[in-house]
């Protein structure tokens, strides 16, 4: 497990330091990327050298400015990528992580070898507008996340700054986040998701409160196999490790060699 | 001389809400049912609200307020520009008091640019131009705006504003929200080089900064009272000396409800109706409406995690359950006879160092009848005891053109 040479790590975002195998992308959801995750986990027994990068603004870290539009958070973004050495290689992105992966494979192609996105936003379905987390009391949006319970890791994430500053980094990741996703989370990814040229896959948590599973219509139309994931909320990869483990092993296992 | 402003500042309130929304509802903001307004009610309020403006006027007061809100059932105004431009025909001294434009909201911002110039040739070089950032319902929810981008897009639209003002030719503007190849704004206001400016706030440091630097108005806006209002006034005070600016008391406005009666004992039974109705009713908005995150900055995000006195406080506002006695106690409105809200005031003032009133004198769903009463008698009785107040300081922040009672 590695990172690049200039990433950016810190211990608030929970990044994972590179090694020397074959990388593997791995793009955090809405609420960033706390210390573990048995999804990660899987994947790096199975010998990939998992690569979390820190998505800036969702480490929590102060004095974070939000670029004005979505394309300077793109080069941010990619920035911080391209920082870690791990391109190109195969990237897993979860929620808006997902919305960044995409786009990574659809304007930078050469950049990304196989696509795996967990619910990921991107596209807005006026018929099944989901949850809009962000008209949710601020103490209670975490749950909204989840179909089994938060998390501890997500629990904990800043509890270590203290009752002043924790509270603070956990905003500022919040900020990030929904600076990315104002107003709907659709960044006009169905005009341009023909254009992914990778395997690709996508799973869904049929229990998902902000993205309900209407809306992985447009990505499959859009031709990107979509499989469900029973009993799984929003961040699916927490609420149902074992099935969203074994399915990305699966695919990623089944991918050519040096991809 | 000069000596204290007192303006007559009108929400235009829906006055027919059930009296049991705040259990029945979500929200008087952002997704308030639609259906509760009833346009031919609606219409005889902007008939009536505007008549009490034009009547303020005549009660001697100096200014006249709207102001901006979007999805709203306390404040019917989604256009303040458009009152205004019908208040400027119809009154003659008054200083036309504009606390919108969200300048952010508008795309590109020159149209409030070209609207508040009209209304300033309209009134003659009477209009005071408010430039609020706006509140999260208004901005993040009723209008989209993403609200990490706000304060800056909000910042960068009103730098545009005073410079299409003031060029004295046609320029490009290369902002990053706002590009444009020619900002000729024609015609352009009466009063030279721009009408003033005030910025009504809810007590963020970036907002005390941006008045005591640039020297615009902070205009306090906590429909709260004096009592809440202490630590949001002592802060922007604070920042404009450690912005190394004078302590001119026309720095600053505030809002105060009141009710006035010949006697206390008569205020008290006046005013509880209206005022339990805006409280525990208009200000029934949904807590998620609240914090959007990016809203406000690191610096205001810490500074309220550091302040959990006023979170608590907060928290008792948000059940909207407030008792008529806890809202006269706490001083949210200003409640007596002409001596008991003069004497008042008049400490409120000189403790706020504030040389502009805003007189909250219609709230809720009080009826013409008692508005008008209220007016007059605060006119006649209340405001003769507050000229004298700040008669030294010079007031740079006054219309070129409006005439004080």
């Amino acid at each position: 497990m590695s990172a690049g040479d200039g990433f950016d790590a810190t211990p608030g975002d929970g990044a994972r330091p590179a090694g020397d195998g074959t990388p593997l992308l791995y793009l955090p959801g809405i609420a960033g990327h706390p210390a573990s995750s048995p999804v990660l986990d899987a994947l790096a027994a199975v010998g990939w050298d998992v690569v979390v990068p820190t998505i800036p603004g969702l480490d929590g870290r102060s004095g974070f400015h939000v670029p004005e539009d979505y394309l300077s958070w793109l080069v941010v973004v990619w920035d911080a990528l391209d920082a870690t050495g791990a391109l190109p290689c195969p990237v897993v992105g979860a929620s808006l992580g997902g919305m960044l992966a995409a786009d990574l494979a659809v304007l930078r192609p050469e950049a990304v070898t196989a696509l795996a996105l967990l619910a990921p936003f991107g596209i807005f379905d006026d018929a099944h507008p989901g949850l809009d987390l962000y008209a949710v009391p601020t103490a209670d949006r975490m749950s909204h996340l989840f179909a089994k319970g938060v998390p501890e890791p997500f629990v904990e994430r800043f509890a270590d700054l203290g009752p002043e500053d924790g509270p603070v980094a956990r905003y500022l990741c919040d900020v990030a986040a929904a600076n990315l996703l104002w107003p709907l989370g659709d960044r006009g990814h169905a005009r341009r998701l023909h254009r992914v040229r990778c395997p690709a896959l996508v799973l869904w948590g049929d229990q998902d409160e902000l993205l309900p599973v209407a809306t992985s219509e447009a990505w499959s139309e859009h031709g990107l196999p979509v499989e469900f994931v029973p009993g799984a909320g929003h961040l699916l990869e927490w609420d149902e490790p074992d099935t969203v483990a074994s399915r990305l092993v699966e695919f990623v296992v089944g991918l050519p060699v040096g991809t | 001389m000069e000596g204290v402003k007192l303006l007559w500042f009108h929400l235009m309130p829906y006055p027919e809400l059930p009296e049991d929304f705040n259990r029945t509802h979500r929200s008087v903001w952002v997704d308030i049912d639609p259906g509760l307004f009833q346009p031919e009610v609606v219409a005889d309020c902007y008939q009536r609200y505007v008549e009490q403006l034009v009547y303020a006027e005549q009660c001697g007061f100096d200014g006249i307020c709207v102001n901006e809100h979007h999805g709203n059932g306390y404040g019917l105004m989604p256009s303040p520009n458009v009152i205004a431009s019908v208040l400027a025909t119809r009154t003659s001294r008054a200083a036309i008091t504009v606390l919108g434009n969200s300048v952010a909201l508008y795309n590109p911002p020159v149209r409030v640019a070209e609207e508040m110039a009209m209304v300033d040739l309209l009134s003659h070089g009477r209009l005071i131009s408010g430039f609020p950032v706006g509140t999260s319902m208004d901005t993040a929810y009723a209008y989209s705006v993403n609200p990490g981008n706000l304060r800056q897009k909000y910042l960068e639209g009103i730098d545009l504003i005073l410079k299409a003002w003031t060029a004295t030719e046609p320029f490009a503007f290369n902002g990053r929200f706002t590009q444009m190849r020619y900002v000729n704004v024609l015609p352009r206001p009466l009063q030279r080089p721009h009408p003033p400016i005030w910025i009504p706030g809810g007590g963020s440091v970036e907002t005390w900064d941006l008045c005591s630097t640039r020297d615009y108005v902070y205009a306090a806006l906590s429909y709260y009272g004096h009592l809440m209002a202490k630590e949001t006034v002592a802060g922007f005070w604070r920042r404009v000396e450690e912005n190394g600016k004078d302590p001119n008391p026309y720095r600053l406005a505030f809002l105060q409800f009141i009710g006035v009666a010949d006697t206390d004992q008569e205020a008290y039974r006046l005013y509880r109706e209206p005022a339990e109705y805006f409280f525990n009713r208009s200000l029934h908005v949904y807590p998620g409406y609240a914090d959007p995150p990016g809203y406000v900055t690191e610096a205001s995000a810490r500074a309220r995690y550091q302040s959990q006195v006023r979170a608590v406080v907060r928290a008792k506002q948000a059940k909207h359950d407030l008792t008529w006695d806890e809202m006269v106690e706490k001083g949210y409105i200003v409640l007596g006879s002409p001596d008991t809200v003069r004497e008042t005031l008049e400490d409120v003032a000189r403790t706020f160092n504030c040389g502009h009133l805003l007189t909250m004198l219609q709230f809720g769903n009080m009826s013409d009848e008692l508005t008008r009463y209220n007016s007059k008698l605060f006119g006649e009785k209340v405001a003769p005891g507050l000229r004298d107040l700040f008669a030294d300081a010079e007031d740079h922040w006054w219309p070129a053109n409006a005439v004080a009672a």
